[in-house]
């Protein structure tokens, strides 16, 4: 079962409860919460916040594949995820991604976790725009995006 | 034939609005909508080279949201999104 969505941060913020809520089941014995937040420091520059952008049908469509390819790479099948990313302006300590994961072993639960977030790192069209304590903004230097099909 | 160009990432820098609109030949290819973005930055924006670089380093998506390579043949009026190199989470 796989629960994703970008959230216009406009409107709701993310929430560590609803993941539980969705992820919760007597069939699984182990669950992984990780969020990600916004950090006040970057390579020596003091960050007040960051603004999130996102192509939101790739991202979901890459969630899904992500979540799909969990079968066939790790072999887990009996899962339940839940993935949000935030879009919009975010301030220091807000979180950015959650990702929950409820599996039968906690083995599983801990590597499907790390699979899917460094995934989402390589893969989904996400982009970071820091903002600094002088003023000044950047977008972050991300990883090219890979050709899928001619 | 006119395009619609999606910014997202660091290509939102390149207008005030969410997008920008091209008049291009029919069957451009990507490679060739390439070109006539750079020509866009250097009349636009005196050639920034960090605008180039980020059309350089960029792919591009369908409006069917799919990945496009250079060699894709624009056929028709539709919405292409740039995807500068990307790092969320």
């Amino acid at each position: 079962m796989l629960h994703t969505k970008v959230i216009d941060i406009k409107e709701k913020k993310l929430s560590i409860t609803e993941a539980e809520s969705f992820i919760s089941s007597f069939d699984f014995g182990a669950s992984i919460f990780f969020s990600g937040t916004v950090r006040n420091q970057n390579d020596n520059k003091n960050v007040t916040g960051i603004t999130y952008d996102s192509h939101d049908a790739l991202v979901i469509k890459s969630f899904e594949e992500i979540y799909n390819e969990a079968d066939q790479k790790l072999n887990i099948k009996d899962k339940t995820v839940f993935i949000e990313h935030a879009k919009g302006y975010l301030n220091l300590g807000e979180i950015s991604i959650i990702i929950a994961v409820a599996c039968k072993h906690r083995d599983q639960a801990y590597v499907l976790s790390r699979y899917i977030i460094e995934e989402i790192k390589k893969r989904s069209p996400i982009w970071k725009k820091e903002h600094y304590s002088n003023n000044e903004s950047n977008w972050l230097k991300g990883n090219p995006i890979l050709y899928e099909k001619n | 034939m006119k395009i619609t160009l999606e910014l997202f990432g660091a290509s939102r820098d390149f207008s005030k609005n969410d997008y920008l609109e091209f008049e291009i030949n029919d069957q451009t290819s990507i490679k060739g909508f390439k070109e006539i973005l750079s020509t866009f930055i250097d009349k636009k924006f005196k050639g920034n080279v960090d605008f180039k670089k980020i059309i350089e380093s960029s792919a591009f998506c369908s409006e069917k949201n799919e990945i496009i390579s250079d060699n894709y043949k624009i056929l028709k009026e539709q919405k292409i999104g740039i995807i500068p190199p990307i790092g969320g989470g």
